[in-house]
């Protein structure tokens, strides 16, 4: 065969782009990374470092005064962290339990209409949110529900619902059908055979649904700046962004602490979950 | 008769909280916007919205001057944003499949952006492109490219282009994820195959591997500019719709009209002419990437 006269040649042909494909990466990613490295650096840096002229790249000194001071001093920080813990925790546990539900219906059960209505849902997935911002702000308004948890939490369901239908159907819907009869044979009531048998077998959908309702609810800005117009009600997004512009003590060193703090709950859950989070992004990414 | 009673029941039991949240929190509120989007009512004066049919959209389309400009400026950010996002991350997508190392790690970094809030991402870039204490502006006089240093934010002609950077660096991880799944998908064979014949990179990947993907880049292309008409975080936050009116984006001019006008008629207008924007790009993309269309090509 002449292929393998051939074959050494080529070999080194295709040899040399695979490093520089590589260097290219790896120096756009340490680029791609540097505006967070930035965030941390300055959140490190004493105040007089930080606003020195000509700014200098690499730290004069370093320190913990910023984070220290932000976790110590500043009330309004730590409450915006509560509200976003809460809001964001009760956002993801109420889509867990409705996508669960929903998604055993769409996935598993037949009914008339099933797929017009799953796909109205979805289609939501691309229209503008500020649509449905103007009424559901007039709502709460009426409603006394405008600086309160609950007034971000149940709009918050309803945005992640969409995501949260796909994934659980998607998963209850290779489940065969088999187990299910079975259990209803042996005389489990449906529920009892949804909650004890299906969801445990649906674990890793649950897994991509809490990583991507806990990211987006953790970073919505314009909900949350909307229908939160008191600041003791504001979550972090919001929060920081009121720091900067209205009070003036608030120097950078302590809004990049602030930065930093704020992104530690989500990459830690992103570092657990990452592979749930890409493969129900990607799965309802080429859906939709 | 009862079981097939006890088995609707059960079917709306586990529909309801579902179905709850759609109706009362989207289906609801977008009819009701269409609904006030045919109306003129400031929320603060009128008692009730006054119907007034399609005079506000006609008014909102043809002598609404801000409409005019937060429209230019939405297509002038959709197209640039469109652009650099699609190519940057289908280009770090192809390089990274080609590697045999690191590669988790690699598109870890790439990801992680998705997490940080919109509004974060823009305080971060602000502060490197800060034309006092920035970074940016101090790295570009070390290397000689700059004398003065200059207001990225702050210049009606660079705002919009630092917006379309910031955003699109936390929009790349998204694209990325999709057009990895569809390189993942294109058989080694095929390109071995291609590779066998004499192919160089560039060739294998613009006549083999780029077709294959034709789908992944339509579905990209979609959500990049989906998000691109979503751009609101970024110009509320750092250049408040200026310097001018130079980055006021359909999102904040609809969100001013509603929220610091409370003319919540006019507002919904500008809102669903978005909404009818997204659909006819959509469209558009749809039949750019069309099968037919690119074997002509």
């Amino acid at each position: 065969m002449h292929s393998s006269v051939l074959l050494p040649k080529r070999r080194r042909r295709h040899a040399n782009p695979r490093w520089i494909i590589g260097v290219v990466v790896i120096v756009f990613a340490a680029i791609y990374v540097f505006p967070l490295l930035w965030d941390l650096a300055t959140s490190l840096r004493p105040n007089d470092d930080i606003y020195r002229y000509p700014p200098t790249l690499l730290p004069g000194s370093l320190t913990l005064e910023n984070y220290v001071y932000v976790l110590t001093q500043m009330q309004g920080f730590l409450r915006y962290l509560a509200n976003s813990i809460v809001v964001t925790l009760a956002t993801v546990l109420i889509v867990l339990v409705s996508s669960a539900m929903g998604g055993y219906a769409f996935g598993m059960r037949r009914f008339r209409g099933q797929n017009l209505l799953f796909l109205a849902i979805i289609l939501v997935l691309t229209i503008p949110y500020i649509m449905y911002l103007i009424p559901i702000y007039m709502m709460e308004d009426r409603l006394h529900l405008k600086d309160t948890w609950l007034g971000l939490i149940l709009p918050y369901v309803a945005l992640n619902l969409p995501w949260g239908l796909l994934i659980m159907r998607g998963a209850f819907s290779t489940i065969p059908l088999d187990i299910r009869d079975a259990a209803v044979i042996d005389g489990c009531g449906e529920i009892r055979m949804w909650w004890r048998i299906l969801v445990p077998i649906a674990r890793p959908a649950l897994a991509a649904s809490t990583i991507i309702t806990f990211v987006f609810a953790w970073q919505e800005f314009l909900f949350a700046s909307t229908l939160m117009p008191r600041n003791s009600w504001q979550t972090l997004p919001v929060g920081i962004v009121w720091m900067r512009d209205e009070l003036q003590t608030v120097v950078m060193g302590r809004i990049g602490a602030m930065i930093v703090i704020s992104i530690i709950p989500v990459l830690v859950l992103f570092l657990a979950l990452r592979d749930f989070f890409i493969k129900g992004l990607s799965e309802g990414m080429l859906k939709g | 008769m009862r079981p097939h009673l006890r088995d609707r029941l059960s079917l709306l039991f586990f529909l309801a909280p579902a179905l709850a949240f759609v109706l009362v929190f989207i289906a609801f509120p977008i009819a009701f916007s269409g609904y006030l989007s045919l109306t003129k009512y400031n929320y603060a004066i009128d008692k009730a919205p006054t119907f007034i049919g399609l005079v506000g959209y006609f008014r909102t389309v043809v002598s609404d001057g801000f409409f005019h400009t937060a429209l230019f400026n939405q297509l002038e950010f959709a197209a640039a944003y469109v652009v650099i996002t699609f190519v940057v991350s289908l280009a770090v997508a192809i390089m990274i499949n080609e590697l045999r190392h690191g590669v988790h790690f690699l598109q870890a970094l790439f990801y992680l952006p998705m997490i940080v809030p919109l509004s974060l991402v823009g305080i971060t870039f602000a502060w490197i492109l800060d034309p006092n204490f920035g970074i940016f502006n101090t790295l570009l006089h070390a290397l000689g490219l700059q004398t003065r240093p200059f207001d990225w934010f702050g210049d009606p002609t660079t705002a919009i282009f630092a917006i379309v950077v910031a955003q699109s660096w936390k929009m790349i991880g998204f694209a990325l994820i999709i057009f990895i799944a569809g390189l993942q998908g294109i058989s080694s064979e095929l390109r071995e195959a291609a590779r066998m014949d004499g192919a160089s990179f560039f060739q294998e990947t613009t006549r083999v591997v780029l077709p294959l993907l034709r789908p992944y880049l339509l579905v990209g292309s979609i959500w990049i500019l989906i998000d691109s008409l979503k751009v609101f975080d970024i110009p509320r936050v750092v250049t408040k719709g200026g310097p001018g009116v130079s980055t006021l984006t359909l999102y904040l001019y609809s969100w001013r009209l509603a929220f610091q006008r409370l003319e919540m008629g006019r507002a919904s207008q500008v809102a669903y002419l978005t909404a009818a924007i997204i659909l006819l790009l959509s469209w558009g993309l749809n039949r750019l990437f069309r099968p037919e269309v690119a074997q002509r090509a």
